[in-house]
């Protein structure tokens, strides 16, 4: 893999604005840094390679490398990546979390792995008034206070940092597809370290479509209602179109998702990927019923924890409608080929010679399949 | 007793600046004033430490214009009064400096201005002599440290004579090397101060002192230029006008000030003693006319060698002009000409090569490879360090949380300096952080001009700087004007207890004068409130809590906001030799050259108390200088920096 190092990283990510904001290069030295949502260099390191750039999700993104190594074959055209099947989903009884997005299945498994220890600690996202947090979680209680979508980027892979230098081993991680193609490129040891060993244990996958800019959104909101009052933001299944902010005192406020759109920072129009791939699991909305949700199970692990965790009253699983499915494959679809034409057109993909970054790089066959 | 009293009839060892305060102790100054800045300070820390002794009112004003006009106000009480400051000083006094030439002067006043060429403690190499132009002053420059003294002495004696002030300048070689100086008596320190006002307007002696009549420059500037001519006339006969040299000299240099000194080397250097005259001159302004046609008429050639601007150079070539047909014409070398550079300091290298091209003869300059030999030397031997702070200064601290939290903001805010220690907030050593620079409380300023952009599109923070002593002398009307006018920025007065730079010479925050006695101290953060600011206070060595409030202080763009960052300077008395930790770095923990550090402390916090050990790859402590603030402990990303508190 083509590594270079932290003025390479700034040169070709922050400085063009394509830092998704999510946490890869934070914590690993005290060259970066996280600030209400975005990623800041504070000097140059100078050093030729760097494991910042190694783990940004913005560059030398070897797609079929990363799908040799976790699915062993090369990259497809699937809209939704490499999976086992696809279900819909639900917290069961044995979950106790009530205030989740959905169905609560991203709570219930990593609740559910911490307790059967599947992880020993998990990095979930949690939140300081709107501004979301990244956390360490290591009993399964703690999951219950980062249960809340966000909406906006948060820097939580920083946590996975610390959680390896605390010396975690079966990291349980929560993620959104820029975080999750991360994970993947850091858990397939880039640098080569020599006494390397995965520190992963379980990357569950959110779906996502973007991810705002904090910055943007919090006044954004902050114009609308009192921000100290909220309790939860929900963006409900398709066919509504708005995003509901609750409050404390039993409001829920409406705001049109056209309005919305309009802050979606332009990082988001090049990510190819709308259900995190790389992932054990991958989770989101099922559309038409916004207590249920929809599960991609894409690794022997993903199986075999969801299979369990459904046995033992953690998790409802039923059957995917297929016509949800088609609309699932025609969203992720879209992005995918939109995302793919965007970057090719900027010199972005597959780019050849010394000195080329690329964002992007994939096999032509695939590449042509998904543009056409 | 100091030796400065000493009243004995014999030669003593002095500072330039110690002959000119010894100069104005036998002159029966009674008052000296002054604001420190390098390289004049020394000139008011010798008078204040013999201020008892010799019954003498000293005082570290708030600002050079201040100071000039409490030795104004002892000059028009019939004391004899000296202000002192360096060239950069005058600009700030220059306003009342201009009044006071036109209103004149009773006790005989001295404005010491120190010029620095070559910008060694400046940061920039400005010249005070063309404000004796401007203003129609008369002009002193010693040659020698005696001359240092005796002119003083005679300054005193002059501005009696016309009636108004007289300025002396000295410059940084003169001020700060030492030569012999053989003492005359003290006089006795009965002075008495009365304030005459009762007299008509025109009475300079018994009236009111006032500057300019409206519309009537025919009552004051008449007379002022009187005096002026006046000077010219005392100065043909001026005893510290010398010449040496043959009666018709091949070549007449012209010179002043250390230029002097190094003229004297040079000639030796090439041994021409027998080809070229000098005529050293004190009174640089306005020239005696007939002493200069007199030395003009010996030859064709003349060189004026003085530094920086052609001042000296200038007023020459009118006299000869006006005197072209009885002196004949001339050749002119020096910097019009090119043969000295009007930048920098000279020395006797370069009058030697200038003398050199001009006579025709050979200069050895040693090995022809000695550049060469001594960059080689020079790069092995001396360790590499760029501009920076001292090792624990809290500037390096407060810089670094400035820095800091202004990359991850992110809106490309910046910060405007001024004259400090922080000017080395302007390079790596202070982190690049300082993006304007000019004079003192200049940042603050400037800061409230860029807070006032919002409705052309500008949204970057502004943050300003500004040391304690740089609060009162100039960035007070600054901040006044900024909350008056809603700007939104934030003043950080880096409060180091002192003016630092210069010394830890008092100034109105400190709770002593420049006699030691005990004043009221002012108190920065209240003065910021009543102005109407919001103001925090924080100690920059909590780098963390300093980050916090300063993301805190310039996240919302409204209002301008005052953090005070205090604490004392590393050099200070205290905390000079008082580590408050004793650090360490342990060398298993330490990352060195690996991804997560690369040198972090050394490389980009780069405090020179942090050592690389090349051989072992890891930082260490440089026990020699490091004074234990404790502030890199906190800097480490792997803790290998440890503190231990000493007890």
């Amino acid at each position: 893999m083509n590594v270079l190092g932290s003025n390479e990283l700034s040169e070709n990510v922050i400085n063009r604005n394509l830092c998704t904001g999510c946490g890869a290069c934070i914590d690993l030295c005290p060259y970066f840094k996280s600030y209400r949502g975005k990623t800041a260099m504070l000097f140059s390191c100078a050093l030729p390679q760097g494991r910042c750039f190694a783990y940004c999700p913005r560059l030398e993104v070897d797609l079929d490398y990363l799908s040799e190594k976790y699915f062993e074959r090369p990259y497809n055209s699937d809209p939704l990546g490499f999976y086992k099947s696809i279900v819909t989903s639900r917290a069961g009884k044995k979950f106790t979390g009530n205030n989740f997005q959905s169905g609560g299945t991203v709570s219930a498994i990593m609740y559910f792995a911490l307790e059967k220890g599947y992880v020993d600690g998990a990095v979930l996202t949690g939140q300081e008034s709107i501004l979301p947090i990244p956390r360490i979680v290591m009993n399964p209680e703690d999951v219950l206070s980062c249960t809340l979508s966000r909406y906006t980027a948060a820097p939580t892979l920083s946590a996975v940092n610390r959680a390896i230098e605390e010396g975690l081993s079966r990291i349980g991680i929560v993620s959104t597809p820029c975080q999750t193609l991360s994970t993947a490129m850091l858990r397939a040891n880039p640098l080569g370290e020599k006494d390397f060993t995965d520190p992963v244990g379980l990357v569950v996958g959110i779906f996502c479509t973007w991810a705002l800019d904090f910055r943007v959104f919090e006044p954004f909101i902050a114009s609308r209602v009192d921000i100290n009052t909220i309790t939860k933001i929900d963006i409900p299944p398709p066919p509504a179109e708005a995003m509901e902010i609750y409050t404390n005192n039993g409001n829920k406020i409406q705001i049109p998702l056209e309005e919305i759109r309009n802050l979606v920072p332009d990082t988001c129009s090049y990510c190819m990927d709308m259900t995190s791939e790389f992932s054990d699991i991958s989770v989101g909305v099922l559309e038409g019923d916004p207590g249920k949700n929809t599960l991609i199970i894409r690794t022997e692990r993903g199986k075999m924890i969801v299979d369990e965790a459904a046995r033992e009253g953690y998790l409802i699983v039923d059957d995917m409608p297929e016509i949800n499915l088609e609309h699932l494959k025609w969203a992720a679809g879209n992005k995918k080929k939109k995302a793919l034409l965007k970057a090719r057109k900027n010199g972005m993909v597959n780019n050849r010679g010394k000195d080329k970054i690329s964002y992007i790089r994939l096999n032509n066959e695939t590449l042509e399949e998904i543009i056409v | 007793m100091s030796y400065l009293t000493d009243n004995q009839n014999k030669d003593y060892l002095l500072m330039g600046n110690e002959a000119i305060a010894r100069g104005a102790l036998e002159g029966a100054v009674s008052v000296a004033s002054g604001y420190p800045g390098t390289p004049s300070s020394e000139i008011i820390e010798a008078l204040s430490s013999v201020a008892k002794e010799r019954n003498l009112y000293v005082e570290w004003s708030i600002n050079e214009k201040v100071a000039l006009e409490v030795a104004a106000a002892a000059s028009f009480a019939g004391l004899r009064a000296m202000c002192v400051m360096k060239q950069n000083g005058v600009n700030v006094a220059s306003d009342f400096l201009l009044h006071l030439a036109s209103s004149g002067t009773r006790g005989g006043m001295i404005l010491v201005a120190c010029d620095d060429p070559g910008a060694l403690s400046s940061v920039n190499e400005g010249e005070s002599r063309t404000f004796a132009r401007l203003v129609e002053i008369p002009l002193l420059e010693p040659g020698d440290f005696q001359e240092a003294k005796d002119i003083t002495k005679w300054a005193f004696e002059l501005s009696e004579e016309i009636r108004n002030l007289v300025m002396i300048r000295s410059v940084t070689r003169m001020s700060h090397a030492s030569g012999n100086v053989r003492y005359g008596q003290l006089p006795d320190t009965h002075a008495r101060a009365n304030f005459r006002f009762d007299g008509p307007l025109s009475d300079p002696e018994t009236g009111p002192v006032v500057s300019m009549i409206v519309g009537a420059s025919e009552l004051q500037h008449g007379p002022q230029q009187e005096k002026i001519k006046k000077a010219a006339e005392i100065f043909e006969d001026c005893p510290f006008n010398t010449y040496e040299g043959p009666e018709k000299p091949e070549l007449l240099i012209i010179t002043s000030s250390a230029c002097n000194l190094y003229t004297r080397e040079a000639i030796s250097l090439l041994d021409v003693k027998d080809r070229v005259g000098i005529l050293k001159l004190a009174t640089t302004w306005p020239l005696p006319p007939k002493l200069m046609k007199r030395h003009l008429s010996c030859t064709d050639r003349i060189l004026v060698v003085e530094e920086v601007l052609p001042i000296l150079e200038e007023n020459i070539k009118i006299l000869a002009a006006e005197m072209a047909h009885e002196i004949g014409p001339k050749t002119f070398y020096g910097k019009n000409a090119g043969n000295i550079p009007s930048i920098g300091e000279l020395n006797p290298d370069i009058v030697a090569s200038a003398l050199s091209s001009i006579l025709d003869v050979r200069y050895e300059t040693g090995s022809e490879r000695f550049a060469e030999e001594a960059m080689l030397l020079v790069e092995t031997m001396a360790p590499v360090r760029g501009l920076t702070m001292c090792p624990g200064c809290p500037h390096r601290a407060s810089l670094w949380s400035i820095h800091n939290a202004l990359e991850m903001d992110g809106r490309k805010g910046f910060v405007c300096g001024d004259i400090g220690c922080y000017v080395a907030g302007v390079f790596p050593g202070g982190f690049n952080t300082v993006k304007t620079l000019h004079s003192m409380g200049s940042g603050s300023g400037i800061a409230s001009g860029f807070g006032k952009f919002k409705q052309f599109g500008m949204d970057q923070p502004v943050v300003a700087v500004c040391g304690d002593s740089t609060f009162f002398h100039a960035a007070m009307p600054a901040l006044a004007n900024a909350i008056h006018h809603k700007s939104p920025f934030t003043l950080m007065i880096l409060d180091n207890r002192g003016a630092a730079m210069t010394g830890f010479q008092p100034h109105p925050g400190t709770p002593v004068n420049a006699m030691g006695e005990e004043t009221p101290s002012l108190d920065i953060a209240e003065i910021c409130r009543a102005m109407g600011a919001k103001v925090e206070i924080r100690d920059p060595f909590d780098l963390e809590e300093t980050q916090q409030t300063i993301h805190h202080l310039i996240e919302h763009q409204e209002g301008t906001k005052v953090l005070i960052l205090r604490q004392a300077c590393a050099l200070s008395p205290e905390r000079k030799d008082k580590p408050k930790y004793k650090m360490e770095v342990d060398e298993e923990v330490c990352l060195g050259e690996n991804c997560g550090c690369n040198r972090f402390c050394t490389r980009i916090f780069a405090c020179p108390g942090l050592l690389w050990d090349e051989e072992k790859g890891v930082s260490k402590i440089n026990d020699i200088i490091c004074v234990g603030c404790g502030v890199c402990a906190d800097i480490c990303p792997a803790g290998a920096i440890k503190r231990e508190e000493v007890v």
